[in-house]
């Protein structure tokens, strides 16, 4: 037996909205998933700049040149650019 | 004695239990999509070795197709939860079989590398977002009350799919090869789908019944037609105008980067540390068995005590257990670990649709629970690439393991933030004004029927 009334049209009128969170921007909630976001961009930089300091010192090594006359890879230089801390 | 059985019943609220209700029907359905679905994307870990060995490709190369894979179906899942709001779960996961039906056949016939890019990490990707992701909303409609209960039953399937689908995996791949392997994988995996979506029902309404925990006195719950569609657009509205919601995703991605930089990660590390490939192997398989137990139990007690309170302790376990692999030297020290960090590992995910259902309440939970799933799709592809990146960078796992600590301890401070989950964030989704009430002795009194009509406190 199946419910005869689920399809049936209605007329639902809004509900009210007062006394619920969705009267609030989501300030909080954005902003953790965006302070996630920063973060992990932050980690994923620091350890690329770290990998390609690693890369560019090892090429220097073997090329027999100091490190400011080996070449980096664009992606390299531009991990090494974005981390304050390399 | 009867008497006795009666009393256990009342006090630990197993009168209002029925095995007989075609929602178990539906969890078990739910079960076994997961095992399908979910199961080939574990195994992946099997599949390395033969394709290096078949065409001579590199691992990182393969290993790209399980990330592109990872993101593909992170990014597919808010649009899968949709469809499943809008068309309904079975229509969305008969269309995800198909593409699980071609993917696992172009990718058993690949023979170059783009191939297996297209066919796995794209396809695939795909058809595991359409199959996984309106299933769990689709159960959660089954559910009046005790939602937590089916949650747990279901999420179980997580955790003994992977394990059972490895095995079988392995041992097609020695007797017949890995392409036979995937032919064969995937038509039984296409058949067993397609059987059991001839007996799966979007909702009780669909099926012509009401739904597990339903009172004498609840109204049905509008799910379908016109005004449906309409309501549930503006609920949605609502929903992303909640604090929860982005939050909620958040958590998700923390919580999936935390232990999957542990999950990838524990084999290479026990393997550094001394341990044999099999022992390390072990260390993995304990994981998942001890935490089918908090998938589970998670549920359970998130509706009964509070979701915000287990999810906390899941995650501050979680973040503070991985702290035992910086002293594990031994194969008894990864055991301990195993154990002890896998309660909390298996609770950490399994809370998410009773936690939706207390603050959004019966509204359907298709598209927020895809966003959810986006969240923790991106924190499972970030967590699987970080073990290797930190390893090939320091040369040991260390900074892997204070990564999934940090991020496991950053969802953990994520979830104090949210609102409290005993209280619904939005309206009550709308109710027929059509069903009966009756009075206030027989209100709460649970329909152990099936059937929409018949006495509301008669017996089975």
């Amino acid at each position: 037996m199946k419910l005869a009334s689920s399809n049936e049209p209605m007329d639902i009128s809004s509900p009210e909205l007062d006394g619920f969170e969705i009267k609030r921007r989501p300030f909080l909630g954005f902003g953790l998933l965006m302070s996630s976001v920063i973060g992990t961009l932050a980690v994923l930089i620091y350890f690329g700049a770290w990998a390609s300091t690693d890369r560019i010192e090892n090429r220097a090594l073997a090329a027999g040149v100091t490190e400011s006359h080996a070449e980096g890879e664009w992606w390299e230089d531009g991990l090494i650019f974005a981390c304050p801390l390399h | 004695m009867r008497n006795a059985a009666l009393w256990f019943d009342k006090k630990l609220g197993l009168e209002e239990h029925s095995i007989a209700h075609y929602a178990w029907v539906i969890v078990g359905i739910a079960g076994v999509v997961q095992m399908v679905g979910a199961a080939i994307r574990m195994a992946f870990g099997v599949l390395i070795d033969p394709l290096v060995a078949a065409f001579g490709w590199t691992p990182g190369s393969i290993g790209l197709a399980y990330a592109l894979m990872s993101i593909v179906t992170a990014l597919s899942s808010p649009l899968a939860g949709y469809l499943g709001n809008r068309f309904g779960a079975r229509k969305t996961m008969a269309a995800g079989t198909v593409l699980f039906f071609i993917g696992m056949m172009w990718t058993s016939q690949t023979k170059e590398i783009w191939e297996l890019y297209v066919a796995y990490g794209i396809v695939f990707g795909v058809s595991q977002a359409l199959l996984l992701v309106p299933v769990v909303p689709a159960v959660a409609s089954w559910f009046r009350r005790h939602l937590g209960l089916g949650t747990g039953i279901m999420m179980v399937s997580w955790s003994l799919g992977p394990a059972l689908v490895v095995q079988v995996l392995a041992v097609l791949f020695n007797t017949v090869g890995w392409s036979q392997a995937f032919m064969i994988v995937g038509i039984a995996g296409t058949a067993t789908l397609a059987v059991i979506l001839l007996f799966f029902r979007n909702t009780p309404e669909e099926a012509g019944k009401v739904a597990y925990g339903t009172y004498s006195s609840d109204k049905p719950l509008v799910t379908s037609g016109n005004i449906f569609v309409s309501t549930q657009q503006e609920f949605q509205g609502y929903v992303y105008k909640t604090n929860a919601f982005w939050n909620l995703i958040n958590i998700h991605f923390l919580g999936c980067v935390g232990h999957a930089v542990i999950l990838v990660g524990i084999i290479p590390l026990g393997i550094s540390k001394g341990l044999g490939p099999l022992t390390a192997a072990g260390v993995l398989t304990t994981i998942s068995i001890v935490s089918v137990i908090t998938r589970l139990i998670a549920p359970i007690l998130s509706e009964r005590l509070s979701a915000k309170t287990v999810m906390f302790i899941a995650f501050f376990g979680q973040g503070v257990g991985v702290f035992l692999l910086l002293t594990a030297n031994s194969t008894l020290d990864f055991y301990i670990f195993a154990v002890v960090w896998a309660i909390p590992y298996g609770g950490e995910g399994t809370a998410f649709p009773v936690v939706n259902r207390q603050y959004y309440g019966h509204s359907p939970m298709g598209t927020t629970y895809g966003w959810q799933l986006l969240g923790a799709g991106l924190g499972m592809a970030l967590g699987g690439v970080l073990p290797g990146m930190v390893f090939d960078i320091t040369g040991t796992y260390t900074w892997a393991i204070i990564l999934s600590a940090a991020f496991s301890l950053a969802g953990a401070a994520s979830i104090v933030l949210l609102d409290k989950s005993k209280r619904q964030l939005i309206p009550d989704w709308p109710v027929m004004e059509t069903g009966a009430v009756s009075t206030d002795a027989a209100a709460r009194s649970p329909v152990r029927s099936n059937q929409p009509g018949s006495n509301p406190v008669s017996g089975d």
